[in-house]
């Protein structure tokens, strides 16, 4: 990320570039694979369309989002604070994820009908797990002298969470929290695909079952730039959170 | 001797510890008066229940018999009330220096604003100056030390356990430390307990001197350092009096181990 946006920039428009040749001197029916400039086209004409889909999506992934860091944050120190609730929960956890989302999804639906309450599910079922098992990582791994040392100044369990496990488990659970971000894209796509009437997961089976594909290539591009601004607005949001990482060589 | 106050007595403390099916008995019997307002080192080879002995004395543990008994601090609990300052600096590397200096009067229930604006005060007396804002990985190895012995020393506790504080710094940077250490402490009198394995240093910083045995600790030979005050490294390390104060422990050590 330090190298800034211009390489990869580059070997995007290099890529688009041989795509573009290749359909055009090849001959590719535009049906299987339209070249890029049919696509831009495709976003331009009906931005309106996109972008009012895209909200849907945003809306519910956020949602979802949310609610999955908050969850597994709380799961994580619930965890982390009893023990015998680790072991109890722990297990039934790996199970929530061992069940396919696709599975899942339908009987969202059937619970709370074509709401936004089953794709923020969706979204949030796929994003606790990693928050929760990296926030049981990072404070766990936090040095028991230091503890111990707070103890000598008097420090609580409270005390001792806030001022020194949390603050030491942040990078960690931050890299949860990127994995997570990555994992509610397709999670709100896939809680649309079995019932909405709305979004962009919505919109790629309309466009498919309409044989669409520039559409269907548009709607792709739309959510592949919204899921990339989200995953780096969260390494933006680390950056400030975890200020003293820039200086830190070493780690305690 | 009868005049001068105990800040603690330790009287027949016993520690064992439990390693899987073995047992490891880490303290038997030892026997140790701290006097008050003293300098006092505890010297000893590597894993003779030096720590141990400073986790009993600040509350981190408990002794499986024999008696703590801190006349300076009446009873009770004494986790919270004794200064302890350990062999890592323990820094936190998401706080800046004023507030890893801060941490303890914080713990200890100061509101952190007001923690903050006593450590600063402190700043130029610890060689801290201008590095208020930097975080630990910014500092030197000297720097950090002094931070650590801020924290502690912030708290204002009576007694003040010190485990090796000078243990991971380089030998002119150690010289330095010590002598800032003792003219620190001579503005600031209280009681502070200072385990080392360095005959040298304790020697120079020290009051009294006590060498434990090998594992199970217990005090074998206790010194009085009787080299007027203030000192000055250079001249105390070279003078006779010292020379013979650390032949004598050097042959208690030898025939201990």
């Amino acid at each position: 990320m330090k190298s800034g946006v211009g390489p990869p920039l580059l070997l995007g428009a290099g890529l688009i570039a041989l795509w573009e040749i290749y359909v055009r001197a090849a001959g590719i029916d535009p049906l299987l694979l339209p070249p890029p400039s049919a696509v831009a086209r495709y976003i331009v004409q009906n931005a309106g369309l996109l972008i009012s889909n895209g909200a849907s999506t945003l809306a519910e992934l956020l949602i979802g989002f949310g609610s999955g860091v908050i969850i597994g944050l709380s799961l994580g120190i619930l965890m982390q604070t009893w023990r015998w609730f680790r072991e109890a929960a722990y297990p039934w956890l790996v199970a929530t994820q061992m069940v396919p989302i696709p599975a899942v999804a339908p009987i969202l639906v059937l619970w709370f009908g074509f709401t936004i309450v089953p794709k923020a599910a969706t979204v949030a079922l796929m994003c606790f797990f990693p928050i929760a098992v990296n926030t049981v990582d990072g404070l766990s791994s936090v040095n028991p002298e230091l503890i111990r040392l707070l103890r000598t100044f008097g420090a609580g369990p409270w005390a001792i969470m806030s001022r020194a496990a949390l603050p030491h488990a942040l990078p960690s659970i931050f890299s949860g929290v990127r994995v997570a971000m990555a994992l509610s894209v397709v999670g709100a796509v896939v809680g649309e695909w079995v019932g909405a009437t709305h979004g962009l997961g919505y919109l790629m089976l309309h466009f498919e079952n309409r044989g669409e594909t520039a559409g269907l290539f548009a709607t792709v591009a739309v959510l592949t730039v919204m899921g990339i601004t989200l995953f780096f607005l969260v390494g933006w949001v680390e950056a400030r959170v975890i200020p003293w990482r820039r200086y830190a060589k070493e780690n305690p | 001797m009868n005049a001068i106050a105990i800040a603690m007595k330790v009287r027949g403390v016993s520690r064992t510890y439990r390693d899987g099916a073995r047992s490891v008995a880490a303290l038997e019997g030892t026997d140790l008066d701290i006097p008050e307002g003293k300098f006092v080192s505890i010297v000893g080879p590597s894993a003779c229940g030096k720590s141990t002995l400073l986790n009993l004395f600040c509350g981190l543990d408990m002794p499986d018999a024999g008696s703590i008994e801190t006349p300076a601090l009446g009873s009770g609990d004494l986790l919270g009330r004794v200064g302890y300052m350990p062999q890592q600096d323990l820094l936190m590397p998401w706080r800046t220096v004023t507030d890893n200096a801060a941490i303890g009067l914080e713990c200890l229930g100061c509101d952190s604003a007001e923690a903050r604006t006593r450590a600063n005060e402190y700043m130029t007396r610890f060689g801290l100056n201008g590095f208020e804002r930097s975080y630990p990985s910014q500092l030197s190895g000297g720097m950090r030390q002094r931070v650590a012995m801020l924290r502690t020393f912030l708290c204002d506790r009576k007694i003040n356990l010190l485990d090796e504080p000078f243990g991971k710094l380089d030998a002119i940077t150690r010289a330095s430390m010590q002598t800032w250490l003792l003219d620190y402490w001579q503005e600031n009198r209280c009681t502070i307990v200072f385990v080392t394995h360095d005959i040298d240093e304790a020697l120079f910083l020290s009051d009294v001197v006590h060498l434990m045995s090998p594992r199970p600790g217990r005090i074998v030979l206790s010194l009085s350092v009787d080299v007027p005050r203030p000192r000055k490294y250079g001249e105390v390390v070279t003078s006779a009096r010292f020379n013979e104060l650390k032949s004598r422990l050097l042959a208690s050590l030898g025939k201990a181990s």
